[in-house]
């Protein structure tokens, strides 16, 4: 750990949840004009979400909100006779971190990291990955956060996608390595049937097993083992809007970030120096557009899309989705309600 | 969509909390949320997910490195006691005891050469040994517990004697 604004250091602080956490309102709260409006909110620990999503949808009085849900899961929610859905523009990007540092690879070089971005279909990753609960990236920064530079997606372009990487001298036969987490598993398989097809290259699937994560995170983070993948598909988060730079580029590309793959990029530090040390908004927010821009250029990673945030609400929940966390301090029920109704 | 309906008794702008809601919340930041639902921090985010004030009125930068934190009045812990510049000063020292407090790393760290100075009761300053840019994304990991918290349990204190990774 270095003096950098932006370095990072490994810690695991995973610890299991109680089956039950319990907040109560409290009512000297100074931000009236606000909240809290719930007298008590049940986090339900000990209910799996896919019988939790179930119970929303099925039922009244078990389940008032299910975070997380699944474009796969939408439709199930949008036709429940007891919940809707909600649906909120989100801080989180996936998107596959490029190993620049791959040894029997050219992917240190800028023309294969553009063939690969080329070899996505977003239109369709959108569509059918994600049920339409998400955005097309060029970038890291979505169109409704600060600093946004206004990029447009790199065109699905199989023809210009081959040539660059048989300009690049792509090794013949060498097929490109996908590693992915179980989460992400369905949408590596996509992708990888239609980058194979776009690139006219094989695309191997490596699939990360649960049980095999923390070490495979420890390997990433520390970056002292060679990493056993080309691109791995890494859902990352904001915890503001703002200004994304500070917490989403400095952690995927800076020299002390966490998920930097490959070595350190100068031109990129240089910028995030600049920008971590500018004090004037209206400079940062250039630098932002700066620096996404830059990131883009150089193909620093595969740029897929931004998800949606999905969440079941019970139909006489009046929830305020939020686009970095679930507050609830907005939310309220109607006097429908089943606790209302019960006295509860 | 349901329509929004005003709940509970409005009184001036005011709510009485009325029932009660169950939530699963399978996020891995969900403890996060929590920290967000209960404690105060000097700003949070507003729906759309930018920064707004908090625990903070206002903020402005004297010069590149002197940061002037101007706290809200009339904000009190649900202990009772007040919070006030001492509040602001206590989180401080306590952050600035640990190398990587925060879960996700030291991005949301303040540069460990950082003074603070006490203006009046609800006036800091920051003094940064460099621009600090960053500073109000930091702030909405900087959480303002009262004193009791810190005395009593503390993030990870009580449990593990160390704050490092649990704030």
């Amino acid at each position: 750990m270095g003096a950098q604004p932006l370095n990072c250091v490994w810690l695991d602080t995973r610890e299991k949840r109680t089956d039950r956490v319990v907040l109560t309102a409290n009512t000297d709260h100074w931000n009236k004009e606000r909240g809290p409006r719930l007298e008590k909110v049940v986090y339900r620990n000990d209910i799996d979400p896919a019988e939790a999503l179930d119970l929303v949808c099925d039922t009244e009085g078990e389940i008032d909100l299910v975070s997380e849900v699944s474009a796969a899961d939408a439709e199930k929610v949008k036709n429940s006779e007891f919940a809707r859905l909600e649906v909120i523009d989100a801080m989180r990007v996936l998107l596959g971190l490029i190993n620049r540092g791959a040894e029997d690879a050219p992917l240190h070089d800028v023309r294969v990291r553009r063939a690969l971005n080329m070899a996505v279909d977003r239109a369709r990753l959108v569509a059918e990955g994600f049920g339409g609960y998400a955005y097309e990236s060029a970038g890291i920064i979505p169109s409704y956060a600060g600093g946004y530079a206004g990029l447009e997606p790199y065109p699905h372009d199989p023809d210009a996608a081959k040539k660059l990487l048989r300009e690049a001298g792509w090794p013949e036969g060498r097929a490109l390595k996908l590693a992915t987490t179980t989460a992400t598993e369905p949408v590596a398989g996509m992708l990888a049937e239609g980058m194979g097809e776009s690139l006219g290259i094989g695309v191997d699937v490596i699939v990360v097993p649960d049980e095999d994560l923390l070490a495979a995170q420890h390997a990433l983070v520390e970056k002292v083992m060679p990493l056993p993948f080309d691109v791995l598909l890494h859902a990352w988060f904001d915890l503001s809007a703002d200004a994304p730079p500070a917490f989403m580029h400095g952690f995927l590309y800076g020299e002390g970030g966490a998920f930097r793959t490959g070595p350190p990029v100068a031109e990129f530090d240089g910028l995030l120096n600049r920008f971590v040390r500018e004090i004037d908004a209206d400079k940062q927010r250039e630098l932002s557009a700066e620096i996404d821009r830059f990131v883009y250029d150089e193909a620093l990673s595969l740029f897929l899309v931004f998800p949606q945030a999905l969440y079941a609400v019970n139909r006489n929940v009046n929830f305020v989705a939020h686009a970095t966390t679930l507050e609830l301090a907005e939310t309220e029920v109607t006097e429908e309600h089943w606790s209302r109704r019960n006295g509860s | 969509m349901a329509q929004t309906v005003r709940q509970g008794s409005e009184e001036g702008g005011q709510y009485t909390p009325v029932g009660t809601i169950h939530v699963v919340d399978p996020s891995p930041l969900n403890w996060l949320f929590i920290t967000w639902n209960t404690m105060e921090e000097p700003v949070r985010t507003d729906a759309n997910g930018y920064l707004v004030g908090a625990a903070m009125e206002e903020s402005r930068w004297i010069d590149e490195t002197t940061f002037e934190v101007k706290l809200r009045k009339g904000i009190r812990f649900q202990d009772g006691e007040d919070f006030d510049a001492r509040s602001f000063e206590r989180a401080f020292v306590e952050v600035q005891r640990w190398k990587a407090p925060h879960p996700p790393g030291t991005s949301l760290n303040f540069h460990p050469d950082t003074r603070l100075e006490i203006l009046d009761s609800h006036t800091v300053r920051m003094i940064f040994p460099e621009p600090d840019g960053a500073i109000l994304g930091k702030f909405r990991g900087f959480h303002l517990p009262s004193t009791r918290f810190w005395d009593e349990i503390g993030f990870g204190y009580k449990k593990l004697g160390t704050g490092e990774g649990h704030w």
